[in-house]
């Protein structure tokens, strides 16, 4: 069944993507073969093997259940704020708190997780900024 | 050796410390290693050993959108800063011309100063027939399909409108017709030219130079006001031959639209001093770069020239509208 | 015989205390770069380039310190790749295949020795071949036009079916995904944005980096997360490492196919465009079509483990040639190294070898030098890198995810990137799940758009003649490679391998 939902999806991919390939602005100036054939040939191809997928479908995998979802989802929730609030914050703290949560859940008591996460924090940050001295957001202390 | 190991840990640990502080900071638009990178590394080294500033010069990456992510940054966020600078060529002023930048024009931010430029060169294989400018502009005027000239840039990138540029300048009315071909970089497009897959070659002299040097290309024209100096100077100009084409693919700086005049005028003045040092010479030497010496007001007035025949021929040739 | 003695003089040159010290130092700050995630050779170039400017080092100590950081990333990126099943680099993208399987099966400490020696082998043999076969290898790279290079990528994707699925249809799926995504962006031959929907981030492109990192760390944590409470991570799996040093009957085993991945690497790595990525892939998968009769390739043979990482770093050593020879950077990395040799006041070109006859010989030296020094570093270090293991996945994973975000916003500093990266950590965790292959987005996204810009080109420069994709004896050849090789057997052979391959999977599918 999740392969059938899969080439479903993959065949609305493909005619999306034809779609949105039909949609370039062309220029007055094209070469001999143009911005959209290579792409149409790619949703061609996208679309055929979806077909496949969705008509000899392969066995199910195990889906995880609703609450093991929501723990992806929240994760990627916090990656998500992780990446917005990096250049406000500062490296050093959105990293602390990024690291404690994701070890926190993966099931790490809260205290030693937030030791875990600063840790964490710092040693990138020797190694990143000290070491390799690339440019790291520094938030509002100037780091 | 240990010594300057250690003098180098040292500089690495003080650049650190200096980012808490207001130090001075070089956007280049791009990841390390290309070209936006080196200006800000190159001018930032030179000017704090020219003692013209005293902290080591922060170097921020900001990659993406060839250059609009950053030029965005600026006019949204950076605004009033006068302790920022961010590098520019060429390519910045035609995606601006070009309007790639959505939303942002050349008048939100303040050019400073501009450290030198690279002419552009039209080339041939050392084989070809072709001998001069007008020759190689003749037959593609009369069969453009017969001539496939190929460049670093994508197409409406500058390598392309250089060889547009001189295509016009001979009279060549349809300059869509020419057949341009866009290769990664300006040393793919010459090996191609190598390896006989096209006709001629338009990029940097920089790019070319190795090629000349060995006799592998032949250069029929430079892009240039007048002969350059020193070991270029046999290359006939364009305009020696009757077409009046310049391009240069200059490097320089801008910075915030709120700068304020002083912080304006100190960078323009900093840049100038460096731009004379024999330092700078050097570096200028190295990289293949000619005078190109405008600070302040000259240079804006030069970028706003520079957007404006880039929007002309981009309009010409369909690119915007 | 005039090369020994160039050899020599280069020798001489490269053998001072303070050019070992670089060489030192770079081999180890390039082992850790590549070893990374998101940290791959050219980025560790392009970062050392200031700390080669602040020691205010020549143009021969420079050229050492970052070509040793250059030949360390390319040792560094299989450390990550066995160990974590998260490659550190591209490159080491197909050591994943059957490294980590051997690892799982308490063989790291082989793996990663086996995979060491591998590389060194690789590199040993493309530095000869850059010394002697330099100046022919040239006339050979000016034979691939437009056409050739369409054809060539041709070939890569013809060799995919066999690599990474069994279900042919998610092979295919996957390498469009992988080639719609590489789209993305302006496009060079018109100047028209294509697919950003007017988002000014999306105008250069997806970097390749982010994907990687996305689809291979990020979805390892989702993994992770998934399972907290499942058989696999809870308590940090007790894993053994196995012994340091692989047995000397896996050496002899591996050494045919070192060699001829070495072969092989080296010539993708001559080619402008094709680079270390397309070294490891082909060599992986040509191995594969050649030895793997049991079918044992993808869970754990030592083959599949010396093929790609010979393919790398032989690559890397190739893709030297065109860079000195011609000034065409053949790969990120190159690129990176080529703007430095021009700030230099070094002129890369047909002239090189005459002008500056020091820097280079001393730059060859080096690079034999530096392969010596990693493999001494290496070997011993095995036991030291598996440690690793030992940290309970619920600490590592979350450090792993830090270091790739910190990775790709160190280079770019776009919050938007990170998020991109997101997006194909958790796209990479349902494809996981599906049993789709990863491995060939990752080679639509690093090749679509230099095969379809050749394909543009060679049909513009003939006018709009398509038949010019096989007007060349060498595009026919390699059209006849990708068509009888590869694809023809596909579907002949499909039915007779169907049961053997339905077996496999289910040993090979990955880490879920």
């Amino acid at each position: 069944m999740s392969d059938r939902i899969f080439g479903a999806v993959g065949l609305c991919l493909a005619l999306f993507y034809a779609w949105a390939t039909l949609q370039i602005q062309e220029s007055f100036l094209s070469d001999a073969v143009g911005p959209k054939t290579f792409p149409l040939v790619i949703a061609v191809i996208l679309g055929l093997s979806s077909l496949a997928i969705l008509l000899k479908p392969d066995p199910d995998p195990v889906w995880p259940g609703l609450a093991r979802l929501a723990e992806i989802l929240a994760a990627a929730v916090v990656m998500i704020l992780y990446a917005e609030f990096l250049p406000i914050a500062g490296f050093l703290i959105a990293t602390a708190f990024a690291a404690a949560y994701l070890t926190w859940r993966l099931g790490t008591r809260p205290l030693q997780s937030l030791v875990v996460g600063v840790a964490t924090s710092i040693g990138i940050y020797v190694i990143f900024k000290l070491v390799l001295g690339l440019s790291l957001a520094s938030g509002p202390f100037g780091f | 050796m240990a010594f300057k190991l250690m003098r180098a840990a040292i500089a690495v640990a003080a650049l650190t410390v200096a980012t808490g502080a207001s130090a001075q900071e070089c956007i280049a638009p791009a990841n390390p290693g290309g070209g936006w990178d080196f200006t800000c590394r190159q001018v930032g080294k030179s000017l704090q050993d020219l003692g013209l500033i005293d902290k080591t010069m922060q170097v921020v990456n900001l990659a993406g959108g060839g250059g609009g992510v950053a030029f965005a940054e600026v006019v949204n966020k950076r605004n009033d800063d006068n302790e920022l600078i961010v590098a520019a060529s060429s390519a910045t002023a035609t995606r601006l011309a070009q309007g790639a930048y959505p939303g942002n024009t050349m008048d939100q931010v303040r050019w400073i100063a501009s450290i030198g430029a690279d002419y552009g060169v039209i080339a041939v294989a050392a084989n070809s027939e072709i001998k001069t400018l007008p020759e190689l502009l003749d037959k593609i005027k009369t069969d453009p399909t017969s001539v496939s000239v190929a460049g670093g840039s994508a197409v409406g990138g500058w390598d392309h409108l250089k060889v547009l540029i001189a295509a016009n300048a001979y009279g060549i009315d349809d300059v869509r017709s020419v057949k341009y071909i866009a290769f990664d970089g300006g040393g793919e497009a010459v090996t191609q030219l190598l390896a006989g897959s096209v006709q001629a070659f338009t990029g940097d002299l920089s790019e070319a130079k190795g090629f000349v040097d060995s006799g592998d290309i032949r250069v029929i024209a430079v892009l240039a006001p007048e002969r350059l100096p020193g070991e270029f100077s046999e290359f006939p100009t364009a305009k020696e031959q009757g077409i009046d084409a310049i391009g240069a693919n200059w490097r320089g700086f801008y910075g915030p639209g709120g700068m304020s005049d002083e912080a304006y005028n100190e960078w323009a003045d900093k840049i100038g001093k460096l731009y004379a040092s024999d330092e700078w010479k050097q570096v200028m030497a190295a990289n293949g770069l000619a005078p190109l010496d405008l600070q302040g007001a000259e240079f804006q007035q030069f970028v706003a020239n520079s957007v404006q025949q880039i929007q002309d021929i981009s309009r010409q040739i369909g690119i915007i509208k | 015989m005039d090369t020994l003695i160039s050899l020599a003089d280069g020798f001489q040159t490269a053998l001072t205390f303070e050019n070992l010290l670089l060489a030192l130092l770079g081999t180890f700050l390039g082992t850790m770069m590549g070893a990374l995630p998101g940290l791959g050779p050219s980025n560790g170039v392009a970062i050392l380039i200031p700390l080669a400017f602040t020691l205010g080092l020549g143009a021969t100590p420079s050229l050492i310190l970052l070509t040793s950081v250059y030949y360390g990333a390319m040792y560094g990126g299989r450390i990550s790749s066995i160990l974590l099943n998260i490659p550190g680099d591209e490159p080491a993208m197909m050591t994943c295949l059957d490294g980590y399987p051997m690892a799982k099966k308490g063989m790291a400490g082989e793996a990663l020795s086996l995979s060491g020696i591998a590389s060194f082998v690789g590199a040993f043999i493309a530095t000869w071949g850059l010394i002697l076969l330099a100046p022919q290898l040239v006339k050979f790279a000016l034979l691939f036009g437009p056409a050739e290079y369409f054809a060539l990528f041709a070939l890569a994707f013809a060799t995919l079916g066999g690599v990474s699925s069994t279900n042919q249809a998610k092979s295919a799926f996957a390498a469009m995904l992988g080639l719609g995504l590489a789209v993305i962006g302006v496009d060079t031959q018109t100047g028209v944005p294509r697919l950003t929907f007017g988002e000014v981030h999306l105008y250069d492109g997806l970097d390749f980096l982010v994907a990687i990192v996305g689809l291979f760390a990020l979805s390892e944590v989702f993994i992770f997360l998934e399972h907290r409470h499942g058989e696999s991570s809870a308590s940090g799996a007790k894993v053994s490492v196995g012994r340091l040093t692989p047995p000397w009957k896996m050496v002899k085993e591996t050494t045919p196919t070192m060699l001829r991945s070495s072969f092989l690497g080296f010539i993708a790595g001559v080619l402008p465009g094709a680079g270390a990525s397309l070294g490891s892939f082909i060599s992986y998968s040509m191995e594969k079509k050649l030895v793997d009769r049991k079918g044992t390739f993808g869970t754990g043979d030592p083959r599949g483990v010396a093929a790609p990482e010979a393919g790398n770093n032989a690559a890397a050593g190739g893709a030297l040639v065109p860079m000195l020879a011609l000034g065409v950077p053949g790969s990120g990395t190159t690129a990176v190294l080529l703007a430095v040799l021009l700030s230099l006041n070094i002129t890369p070109g047909p002239l090189l070898f005459q002008n500056n006859p020091d820097v280079v010989w001393g730059l060859i030296a080096a690079l034999f030098i530096a392969n010596f020094m990693l493999l001494a570093m290496n070997i011993p270090m095995v036991g030291l890198f598996t440690r690793v293991l030992m940290i309970p996945p619920r600490i590592l994973m979350p450090i792993v995810a830090m270091v790739s975000f910190v990775g790709i916003y160190g280079i770019s500093g776009s919050s938007f990137d990170l998020l991109v990266m997101i997006g194909f950590g958790l796209m990479g965790w349902v494809l996981r799940k599906l049993d789709v292959p990863l491995v060939p987005i990752i080679l639509g996204t690093l090749l679509g758009n230099t095969m379809e810009n050749n394909l543009r080109r060679a049909v513009t420069i003939s006018n709009g003649d398509y038949s010019v994709l096989v007007g060349s004896p060498l595009a026919i050849g390699l059209w006849t490679v990708a068509i009888v090789g590869f694809i023809l057997p596909l579907f002949l052979g499909r039915f007779v391998k169907a049961r053997m391959h339905a077996r496999r999977d289910d040993e090979g599918s990955i880490a879920d």
